[in-house]
């Protein structure tokens, strides 16, 4: 088994707000494991509690319970903060520093010497195409030039783990791809990369395993193939009609004409090869048998709505 | 203490970045500079008046600045949430305290110099010079300057700019009047005597660092005469620096506790 690089164990948070200190539980449980060399992806809505569980992973915020260990450390460990990057959601960066400024200071602040520093802002620089912005004000960057800088600066100590929270906000589709190309280069190069997110198709594209939050509570947790593919949900047919007539769909099935042909929506339970074999009998040809499993939209809407339920 | 030393570089960069701070030097400026003017008003007393308008200037200015600097030193990290990109660096929460609270520090620094300056060259004008008890008073007034500014960051570690700035200055206005209120201590009687008393050892002694006009020991000392020795310089020193130390410790253990929401 890999090793263990970041642990969430029934991690809580409870704020108390107000003036009458009303209790707000931000997380009820988070428990989690990210292993070396994954991209892993951390999903719920707005609201679940996603930046929360990351603030206490970073150290910015004290859990009320649970134990919460990076690089084999316990939250907060300076050791271990060498050894991590970090982009907050929304990042907002000293507006009056020059990019090389900011990511002096940050290699500063990580150790780094001062030549190495240099050279390595100058690569970063190059690596996330903001060689164009050298010398300008953080004040007069885009959002999307804003979120490069930041992910510069979490890669400034060579880190082995790099967290990100909600990298992808506000970002356009090109953007978007840059970034998760981003990741997959950092995966490459070895290094394990946490991302929250409730973008789900960046999450498919990307990510080894993923942990999903609704409400503060972890509901699943796994690689994203076995959370996706346990589950049937129907089997798409598209027939093309013979001589006589087509069949009906099955008992709880949907029949809908397409410009291939007739395309019916077979329920899980249907038995898929007698319908078939109806439709053969009737001189249909049949053009695609497609399963459709649970997608990562699905599964999260259904536990999003079971936990609305419960 | 590199990391210490980057933290407290940028504050300072930030401060020099930062217009309203221009404009407050700009009118500190102004005031020393009105003092040649007011000064050509007297009658042989053109120097006096230039020294005594000088470093009311330098220390009225020293101290807004301080507080204006002081409480926004924090409250700004946490604001604009550039805290939750530097806290989770490799950096102890205190590094990030005395880091900034240091560059505060040099940037007053630069200030009261360039004020200094500009003092000296309209004594220059009138023929006089910045001479060692001028200097002497500079210094104490940096000194005091050091606590409000680590006053101001004590309070801005757990409460808003407003009321940050409105404690510090309360603690500079009560801590200048020490001496007046044991005095009123004398006159209310034991009790109030001795609640006083403990109030004036617990709230910065703020009246050492203008003694200029006061009695120290047995014998009136002045800027412009016989102004206090060095025992004295480096006493009140040593007191500024403690008390400045044991409040940003305080700050320091307020800031280590807190979560960045």
């Amino acid at each position: 088994m890999s090793e263990i690089v970041l642990r969430a164990d029934g991690l809580a948070k409870t704020f108390r707000l107000g003036f009458l200190r009303k209790r707000v539980e931000a997380v009820k449980e988070a428990t989690f494991e990210v292993r070396r060399g994954e991209i892993f992806g951390y999903l719920g809505p707005n609201g679940s509690g996603k930046t929360t569980t990351l603030k206490m992973l970073m150290g910015l915020v004290f859990p009320t319970r649970g134990r919460a260990e990076v690089l084999g450390r316990p939250v907060p460990d300076r050791a271990a903060k060498r050894r991590l990057g970090y982009l907050p959601e929304s990042p907002y960066f000293y507006e009056y520093l020059a990019p090389e400024e900011f990511l002096d200071l940050v290699g500063a602040l990580c150790d780094v010497p001062r030549r190495v520093r240099r050279e390595r802002a100058a690569q970063l620089i190059v690596r996330v195409g903001l060689e164009h912005a050298r010398g300008r004000p953080l004040r007069k960057f885009s959002k999307g030039m804003l979120q490069r800088i930041g992910i510069a600066q979490a890669l400034m100590g060579e880190p082995e783990l790099v967290v990100l929270d909600e990298p992808m906000t506000g970002l356009d589709p090109l953007g978007r791809k840059e970034i998760r190309d981003l990741m997959l280069e950092l995966k490459r190069e070895g290094r394990t990369v946490v991302y929250s997110t409730h973008i789900l198709p960046d999450v498919e594209m990307t990510c080894d395993r993923v942990a999903m939050i609704f409400a503060g509570r972890i509901r699943s947790v796994g690689p994203l193939a076995e959370l996706l593919t346990a589950r049937l949900l129907s089997t798409e047919v598209c027939l093309r009609s013979g001589v006589s007539e087509l069949p009906d769909p099955p008992e709880g099935g949907t029949a809908r004409q397409s410009p291939d042909g007739m395309l019916y929506d077979l329920p899980e339970r249907a038995d898929v090869d007698a319908f078939l074999k109806a439709a053969l009998a009737k001189g249909a040809s049949i053009i695609s048998v497609t399963p459709r499993r649970e997608s990562l939209e699905d599964l999260f809407v259904r536990q999003a709505s079971e936990q609305g339920a419960a | 203490m590199n990391r210490v030393g980057a933290i407290a570089w940028n504050t300072f960069r930030e401060a020099v970045r930062n217009k309203i701070l221009y404009s407050l030097l700009f009118f500190a400026v102004l005031i020393i500079l009105s003092a040649l003017a007011i000064g050509n008003l007297t009658l042989h007393e053109e120097v006096r008046t230039i020294r005594d308008l000088g470093l009311f200037g330098i220390d009225l200015f020293g101290v807004i600045i301080a507080i204006f600097v002081g409480v926004n030193l924090l409250y700004k990290e946490l604001d604009l949430k550039t805290v939750y990109t530097i806290l989770p660096k490799p950096l102890w929460r205190w590094e990030f305290v005395l880091g900034k609270w240091l560059g505060m520090l040099l940037t007053l620094a630069v200030q009261m110099a360039v004020m200094g300056v500009v003092l000296a060259l309209v004594l220059a004008a009138e023929g006089a010079s910045f001479d060692v008890p001028t200097a002497k008073a500079v210094w104490l007034l940096f000194v005091n300057v050091m606590m409000v500014t680590s006053i101001a960051v004590f309070f801005s570690a757990f409460s808003s700019p407003f009321l940050s700035g409105f404690f510090a200055l309360g603690c500079f206005v009560v801590g200048r009047s020490v001496p007046d209120i044991r005095a009123l201590g004398e006159k209310l009687g034991e009790n109030a005597r001795a609640v006083l008393d403990l109030l004036c050892d617990v709230i910065p002694n703020m009246h050492l660092f203008y003694p200029s006009g006061a009695i120290v020991g047995a014998e009136r000392v002045s800027v412009h005469r016989e102004f206090v020795g060095a025992d004295y310089i480096l006493s009140a020193s040593g007191y500024g620096v403690a008390y400045s130390l044991v409040v940003l410790v305080l700050a320091m253990l307020i800031f280590r506790k807190r979560d960045f929401v």
